[in-house]
């Protein structure tokens, strides 16, 4: 049985998914009994996500691609 | 045809998709020089390189994770001299830093709602991406691969060269050095910090 001290090393493993199956079980059963866990986690995962699409919105320069296909063509 | 590496006949098709990851290698690089120029440049270099010895790729094995590894070392080798941003922050300094709970300490009723909503409406992309430049670049490595591009820790580990463990330790303070760095512009709202935070 995990407590909230155990969820703080836990918490972007488990959100990473990088957990054995039997931890992530163990960590989804404290999550649904413990609300504070469960918001910090929210939380968190929804940082993270918002982060990633931010990161994402960077594209390469169209004359960098065209030059990459020139490359490769040579 | 080399025994394990690419046939000729599938070089063609390895290269197309190699170029599918453009958009990829070029965030990475541009968070690594910190300027679109070197960006360019290096993944120029990276591409160049891949193109080279597309036959000694390991069909079956990840092709994205090998460019990413190409363009680390070219970086390491081209660039890494003159980034433009040295890392002058022990990595072993204690970071834990949580957003989560400084928001609560400062104004605990308002969290029990949805404050990362608040927090996503407070941060611009510019400043997301600003944040990260201002990681150590050791740290600015495992949060761009892991949260921007969605790699494992195994791949991490293999992109990087360093032990599953550190890209761990890495990733986590990482992250919660992210979430330092953050703090000012969110905590700037009054109804999440109502002024009482040191970080305001």
């Amino acid at each position: 049985m995990l407590n909230c001290d155990d969820m703080a090393e836990r918490l972007y493993p488990y959100l990473d998914r990088e957990l054995s199956p039997e931890e992530m079980a163990a960590v989804k059963r404290h999550l649904q009994d413990c609300p504070p866990c469960r918001h910090w986690f929210v939380f968190e995962e929804n940082i993270l996500r918002y982060i990633g699409e931010c990161g994402r919105k960077v594209r390469a320069p169209e004359e960098l691609a065209a030059r990459i296909r020139e490359l490769r063509q040579s | 045809m080399a025994k394990d590496g690419v046939a000729p006949g599938n070089a063609g098709q390895l290269s197309e998709e190699a170029i599918g990851y453009l958009d990829a290698l070029y965030r990475m690089a541009l968070r690594l020089t910190g300027n679109t120029h070197d960006a360019e440049d290096l993944v120029q270099e990276t591409y160049l390189r891949a193109f080279r010895s597309l036959h000694q790729f390991q069909p079956g094995t990840n092709l994205r994770a090998w460019l990413f590894r190409i363009l680390m070392n070219a970086f390491i080798n081209e660039y890494r001299r003159q980034a433009r941003r040295p890392t002058n922050t022990s990595l072993d300094e204690l970071d834990e830093f949580s957003l989560y709970h400084q928001m609560r300490a400062n104004n605990s009723h308002q969290v029990s709602g949805q404050p990362e909503q608040e927090v996503v409406t407070r941060l611009t992309e510019e400043r997301v991406l600003a944040a990260l430049d201002e990681l150590p670049i050791e740290f600015r490595q495992v949060v761009q691969l892991a949260d921007i591009e969605g790699f494992t820790y195994r791949e991490i580990a293999e992109v990087l060269g360093i032990p599953i463990g550190t890209v761990m330790s890495r990733l986590h303070r990482g992250r919660r050095r992210l979430q330092r760095l953050l703090a000012p512009s969110v905590c700037h709202s009054p109804s999440l910090c109502q002024g009482r935070s040191s970080l305001c």
